[in-house]
């Protein structure tokens, strides 16, 4: 029996941990933390994002929901049912999709997958039959749907594994880094076709790092780090975290740890983190005055070849960067 | 129900199509059993040699072939379906997954029965070996206990490959000792007596005493005592493989291990 429940999702004291071994000859255990007691609590038709590093627990807590994993104590519950023991029930009610190229039968057509699974969801032939031929013209698959997988491109792969997530028309449908490996404009068509199914009432659940795709598509999102919950919110309540802060970005050649070091001791400073842009290194550095900053600039990056020196407003992957710094 | 058999002979169906694009399976159904079939026929179909023994030249090679596909070809599939990044995908439908590994062992035993027919093809046409005094009753019986101990075996064992990777690099090492154990190829009672015990566990064993006894004139076999222990022995085999399912679905939610390739 499921329980009322006003939540899609219910997550309460969720803790999973996972055990491995370290060694060849002198074998010992050792626990790995994946989640560590989280709260979550989603409305239906809400689409909403869960972002953290890689080995953050986001996976983890998808496979818990879905039914692949079981928690270690806690309860987690969608549609008001126990995903531990009412799997079945959970199961013909929820899709998902997991990022990556893995997941389908490459040496058979994208139309003998969806039928595969489409029996194995257990959809009698005549609903089934109509629904896949849906699935394959909302999805752009038309024309390509007696290919064989393995000649597919990413991004028909990816959509193909949607149309096999949305089978059984899903009430929740979780979707697990659905865009990585997407090129920009294969991705930008997934997060519409998302967004499409959100509006169309479907409780969804993601996990992302691309801060841009929650920003831009998410009603609601929190941020895991460590198996921990750092923040909650909507994308809006989570850029306020830093609305008092500036963010500086310089282009530079040949930055050395020390100078990262000058940088992080300034007055103000609360992240530097240093990535690459074309032959350039980008150094962001987040902080209470931009205007203070420049003016040390030239002082703490003393030898370095500065190459352009610009100031803008936090985004949402600013928040994200200070509460993982926070929380780290 | 209806859907729960659509869902079976869909994965039936879906296996034997991934089959037949696979070169192992192929291999496994046409050149293991021939390479028996023909130096087992070539040792018994000697000038001088021939009698009895060699309908063991005759149908050693098929079985040989239809045990190898049955006994491992559910942990190939389970393999594969790892490798596909499938195997959490069907693991996370509402069929049960007995009920999918029921469909696929259905389709390694039709793809191991194929091993019979190059290998009696080159037994008669290569070798111009007959079997004149087989019980066309008798034999069809054995045949299908025989059927039914591969089935039972291939149920007990696909859910281990499932729950323990080191089991498919480790049944496949045991694979001919088990053929010697069965008397595929040659009598059982030619094993030294602590063998011939070991056995005695193994219900393919008893079918193909059965099997080849009805190839004889020899009426004095005890047809009816190998037939039931084969059966009795399946049985056992697919209650332990009800367990292994209920163990399946509990410790693989706990380690994660499905998603490993």
């Amino acid at each position: 029996m499921s329980r009322p429940s006003d939540s899609a999702i219910e997550v309460t004291a969720l803790r999973k941990t996972y055990a491995s071994h370290r060694g060849t000859f002198r074998r010992t255990r050792v626990e790995t933390v994946g989640l560590d007691g989280i709260d979550l609590a989603i409305q239906p038709g809400e689409l909403y994002g869960l972002l953290g590093p890689n080995g953050a627990g986001k996976t983890t807590t998808v496979k818990i929901l879905t039914t692949l994993l079981l928690p270690d104590s806690g309860e987690a519950r969608v549609l008001g049912l126990d995903v531990v023991t009412q799997t079945d029930a959970v199961r013909r009610r929820i899709g998902f999709v997991f990022g990556g190229e893995r997941g389908l039968y490459w040496r058979l057509s994208g139309l003998d997958n969806l039928r595969y699974f489409a029996d194995l969801y257990r959809i009698p032939p005549d609903v089934s039959r109509r629904r896949i031929a849906e699935l394959i013209e909302r999805l752009g698959l038309s024309g390509r749907e007696r290919d064989k997988v393995e000649i597919y491109s990413r991004g028909m792969k990816q959509r193909l594994h949607l149309a096999r997530g949305l089978l059984n028309d899903p009430e929740v449908l979780f979707l697990d880094e659905p865009t990585i490996g997407l090129d920009p404009v294969g991705a930008r068509e997934l997060r519409v076709l998302v967004r499409e199914l959100a509006d169309a009432g479907k409780t969804i659940f993601l996990t992302t790092h691309y801060m841009f795709e929650a920003d831009s598509i998410c009603d609601r999102i929190a941020v895991i780090n460590k198996g921990r919950l750092v923040a909650e919110g909507t994308p809006a309540s989570i850029k306020r975290l830093v609305e008092d802060q500036g963010v500086v970005e310089v282009e530079v050649e040949g930055i050395s740890p020390d100078h990262l070091a000058g940088l992080r001791s300034l007055p103000g400073v609360t992240s530097v983190s240093v990535g690459d842009r074309e032959l350039a290194q980008v150094v962001t550095v987040r902080c209470t005055s931009p205007t203070d900053l420049m003016t040390h600039l030239g002082v703490v990056l003393a030898g370095v070849k500065l190459q352009k020196v610009s100031s803008r407003e936090p985004t949402l992957e600013d928040a994200y960067v200070q509460l993982i710094a926070e929380s780290s | 129900m209806i859907t729960l058999v659509r869902a079976a002979y869909s994965a039936f169906y879906m296996s034997m199509r991934l089959r037949v694009v696979s070169p192992f399976a192929v291999l496994a159904w046409l050149f293991f059993p021939l390479i028996f079939a023909v130096v087992g026929l070539y040792v018994l179909a000697r000038p001088g040699t021939a009698g009895p023994q060699l309908v063991y030249g005759v149908l050693g090679g098929g079985l040989v072939g239809f045990f190898g596909v049955a006994y491992l070809d559910g942990g190939l599939s389970i393999q594969n379906e790892r490798w596909n990044g499938t195997l959490e995908q069907i693991f996370a439908v509402p069929t049960p997954l007995w009920v999918i590994l029921l469909g696929k062992v259905c389709g390694s035993i039709l793809w191991g029965m194929l091993s019979f027919v190059p290998t009696i093809a080159i037994a008669y046409f290569g070798f111009h070996a007959l079997v004149p005094h087989l019980d066309a009753g008798r034999f069809a019986i054995s045949f299908g206990v025989l059927t039914l101990s591969m089935l039972a075996i291939a149920l007990a064992l696909t859910p281990l490959y499932a729950l323990w990777r080191w089991a498919l690099p480790m049944f496949n090492g045991f694979e001919f000792g088990f053929c010697i154990l069965c008397g595929f190829m040659f009598p059982v009672t030619v094993l030294p007596v602590w063998a011939q015990g070991v056995a005695g566990v193994l219900a393919p064993t008893w079918a193909t005493r059965a099997l080849y006894a009805s190839t004889t004139n020899d009426g004095s076999h005890d047809f009816g005592a190998w037939w039931l222990a084969a059966i009795g022995l399946s049985v056992l085999y697919i209650f332990g493989a009800l367990f292994l399912y209920r163990l399946i679905d509990r410790r693989a939610r706990m380690s994660g291990e499905l998603a490993l390739a």
